[in-house]
C-alpha cells in the first residue's frame, strides 16, 4: 500500500507493542506503507518501557494487552504519565480490560490497519 | 397425705362411703380399683371392667399385678411402683399395661397409698394409647428433623421474616464459630464478609413479599478465618401464610462451584484471545506473502502449506487445558505431515529427552520446523536418495530462568542446489533467524553447509509458573 498514506500520517511516529512476531513485523510493515515511523517493535513490557523512555519521538502507541504471560497495563501507565495516546490490540472481549484503561480505545484481532491508523492519530 | 386429699379423704370420711361409691362408679373412663397391702383386689369399677375386662366377679381377692405385662412383673416393677407410692405419698404408672385378653394398652395413672396404709392402695388408670402414640409418632418426627437438621452438610437455621434468627444449628455454631446466642437476632451477621451484609440483608426486605429468600454471600469459616462463598435460602414453612411464622433456611457450601465458575470464564476468555490472535497470525501471514510471492500460484501453494502447518499445531494444543506439548510429538508430527522417510527407515532419526514445550513456543516452533521440514523435501534430505536427516535435542542448565532446549537439525549427504545460497531471505530463514529469537528470545543459526542444512534452535524453557501465568488473570 506505498503512497496510500495520507499527509496526516507522515512522519509521525508509532510504538507497536507485540510479542507476536508476525503481527508485529507486519503491522509494522503496514503503517510504514503508510508513512508512519515505527518505534519498536517491542516484544514484552520491559522492552516497551526502555523505548518509551529513550525514544525522543512517540506520537502515538499499539498495545497488544497479552504480551507472553505479561500484562500491558504498565505500558499503558507509562504512556498515560507521557501523554501519548495509545490503542488497545487484543483478542480479549473489553470486560478484561481494567476500569483505569476503560478509556482507550481498542481494536479487535485482527486489525484493520486503516481503522487503527485513524485511531491513533486522527481522533485528537 | 394432704396435699392429696380426694380418694384417700372421701374413702374414709365417714358417710362418705357412699358418695364415693357413686363417683367411682360414674367414672367410667377411668380405671379405679383398690388393692390391699399385698396386692390383691379389693374394690373394682366399672371402668376398670371396661379397660381391664376383668369383671369385678372373678378379679376380686386376685392378685392385681396381672395388669401388668410379664416383663415389667418379672423385672419387679409392681413391687417397685407401691414402695415408691408408700415413700413418696404417689407413684406414677405410665407403661403398657395388658387386658385379660392379652392385648396391651398404655396406661397413664398413679398409685396411692390409703390414708392407713395398712388398708392398701388405690390405682387410678386411663387408656392414653393414643395420645401416647401420636406422642411418639411425634418426637420420632421431630427427632428425625433434628437429625436431619443437625447432620446435612447445610448450615440450617430458623429465622423470621425479618431475617432476625431464633435458631442456629450445631453446623452453623461449628462453622462460624458463632455460639447460638451469639447467633441470636442481627447476631449471626458477624459471620457473613462485611461486603455481603447489605445484599445478605436486602435480600430478606426482598423476601418478605416474595416469601423466598435466596442470597450468595461469604460466611466465614473460624476454623483457618477463611470466607468461602454460601448459598443461602429460606422459605416460610407454609408458603408465606402468615407473617408470624419462622421461616427455615440452609446455607450451602459452594465455593468450589464458584471458583469453577470463574476458571471457566477465565478460560472462555483466553480461547477467545488465542483464535482471535490466531486469525491475526493468518492474517499477517497472508499480507507478508502476498507481498513477497512471485505469483498467485506460489502464495497459493506455500498460504495452504503453511495453514495446514498452523492447524497441526492447534489439534496438538487443544487437548489440554495447559497445553504443554512434546517436542518429539511436534518434530514427528511435521515430518509425518510431509510423508516423512518415505520408503527409507533409516532416513531420518530423532533423539532427544522428553520436552514439554510451553504452548506459545510450541506454535512457533511448529512453523519454524515446517519450513526446514519443507525445504528438505524440496531441496535437501527428504527429497534425494542416499541423504539423511538426523534432528536431535538436549536440555542445557538447571531450573530456573536459563534452562533451554537445544535442537539440532542436521541434513547430511545432499546434493545442495548451486541457486539455493543466492535465493532471496526466504520466509522460511526469517521465521528462523528473526521471528524465533524476537518471540521466544531463542537463538539460532541457520547454515547452507554443501552437505546439507544445518540449523540449531536453542529456546529457553520458562520454569512453569511464569508458563501458566498467562491463564490467569
Amino acid at each position: 500500500m506505498p503512497g496510500s498514506g495520507s499527509e496526516a500520517l507522515r512522519g509521525r511516529r508509532a510504538l507497536i507493542v507485540e510479542d507476536e512476531y508476525l503481527i508485529a513485523f507486519d503491522l509494522a510493515r503496514t503503517l510504514e506503507d503508510l508513512g508512519v515511523g515505527v518505534v519498536g517493535p517491542a516484544r514484552s513490557v520491559a522492552d516497551a518501557l526502555a523505548l518509551i523512555a529513550t525514544e525522543a519521538k512517540i506520537d502515538a502507541a499499539v498495545l497488544d494487552i497479552n504480551l507472553g504471560g505479561e500484562k500491558a497495563y504498565p505500558i499503558a501507565d507509562a504512556l498515560l504519565t507521557r501523554r501519548v495516546p495509545f490503542v488497545f490490540v487484543t483478542g480479549y472481549d473489553s470486560w478484561i480490560i481494567p476500569a483505569a484503561y476503560a478509556g482507550a480505545p481498542r481494536c479487535e484481532k485482527p486489525v484493520d490497519v486503516r481503522v487503527l491508523a485513524r485511531l491513533l492519530f486522527n481522533e485528537r | 397425705m394432704s396435699d392429696e386429699p380426694d380418694h384417700s379423704r372421701l374413702s374414709h370420711s365417714p358417710g362418705s362411703d357412699e358418695l364415693l361409691r357413686l363417683a367411682v362408679e360414674s367414672a367410667t373412663d377411668f380405671a379405679i380399683f383398690s388393692m390391699d397391702p399385698d396386692g390383691l383386689v379389693t374394690g373394682w369399677n366399672v371402668g376398670a371392667e371396661r379397660l381391664l375386662g376383668y369383671e369385678e366377679e372373678e378379679i376380686v381377692g386376685r392378685d392385681g399385678d396381672v395388669i401388668f405385662t410379664p416383663e415389667d412383673r418379672a423385672a419387679g416393677v409392681p413391687d417397685a411402683e407401691r414402695a415408691e407410692a408408700l415413700a413418696q405419698g404417689r407413684a406414677e404408672d405410665e407403661r403398657w399395661h395388658m387386658r385379660k385378653d392379652g392385648s396391651r394398652f398404655w396406661g397413664s395413672g398413679l398409685l396411692m397409698p390409703l390414708a392407713e396404709r395398712r388398708v392398701g392402695f388405690i390405682k387410678v388408670l386411663r387408656d392414653r394409647t393414643e395420645r401416647y402414640v401420636a406422642q411418639k409418632r411425634l418426637r420420632e418426627s421431630e427427632e428425625r428433623f433434628r437429625v436431619l437438621a443437625t447432620n446435612i452438610p447445610q448450615l440450617v437455621f430458623r429465622s423470621r421474616a425479618t431475617g432476625e434468627r431464633s435458631w442456629g444449628s450445631p453446623q452453623w455454631v461449628d462453622f462460624t464459630g458463632l455460639s447460638s446466642e451469639e447467633s441470636l437476632g442481627f447476631g449471626w451477621l458477624e459471620a457473613i464478609h462485611r461486603d455481603d451484609r447489605a445484599a445478605t440483608l436486602a435480600a430478606w426486605r426482598a423476601a418478605e413479599a416474595t416469601g423466598d429468600y435466596r442470597v450468595e454471600h461469604r460466611i466465614r469459616r473460624s476454623a483457618d478465618d477463611d470466607y468461602r462463598w454460601h448459598q443461602t435460602r429460606a422459605k416460610p414453612p407454609d408458603g408465606g401464610q402468615g407473617t408470624a411464622t419462622e421461616w427455615v433456611g440452609t446455607s450451602t457450601d459452594i465455593h468450589e462451584m464458584r471458583s469453577l465458575q470463574d476458571r471457566q470464564k477465565v478460560l472462555l476468555a483466553e480461547l477467545q484471545h488465542r483464535t482471535r490472535n490466531l486469525l491475526a497470525i493468518i492474517q499477517s501471514m497472508a499480507r507478508q506473502m502476498l507481498r513477497t510471492s512471485r505469483s498467485l500460484q506460489d502464495f497459493e501453494t506455500e498460504f495452504e502449506s503453511r495453514l495446514r502447518a498452523l492447524s497441526r499445531v492447534q489439534s496438538l494444543l487443544a487437548h489440554d487445558d495447559y497445553p504443554a506439548i512434546d517436542l518429539r510429538a511436534l518434530v514427528e508430527t511435521e515430518l509425518a505431515a510431509q510423508g516423512g522417510s518415505g520408503d527409507d527407515p533409516g532416513k531420518v532419526r530423532l533423539e532427544g529427552p522428553p520436552v514439554a514445550l510451553p504452548a506459545p513456543s510450541a506454535q512457533a516452533l511448529a512453523l519454524a520446523l515446517h519450513e526446514l521440514v519443507i525445504n528438505a523435501v524440496k531441496h535437501g534430505a527428504l527429497g534425494q536418495t542416499g541423504s539423511r536427516l538426523a534432528v536431535s535435542w538436549r536440555v542445557e542448565g538447571h531450573t530456573g530462568e536459563r534452562r533451554r532446549v537445544v535442537l539440532d537439525w542436521r541434513e547430511d549427504g545432499v546434493t545442495m542446489p548451486s541457486h539455493l545460497e543466492q535465493e532471496r531471505p526466504g520466509y522460511g530463514r526469517e521465521l528462523i533467524e528473526r521471528a524465533l529469537p524476537y518471540q521466544l528470545a531463542a537463538e539460532t543459526r541457520l547454515d547452507f553447509s554443501p552437505e546439507g542444512v544445518r540449523c540449531s534452535i536453542a529456546v529457553p524453557l520458562e520454569d512453569r509458573r511464569a508458563k501458566h501465568a498467562w491463564v490467569g488473570i
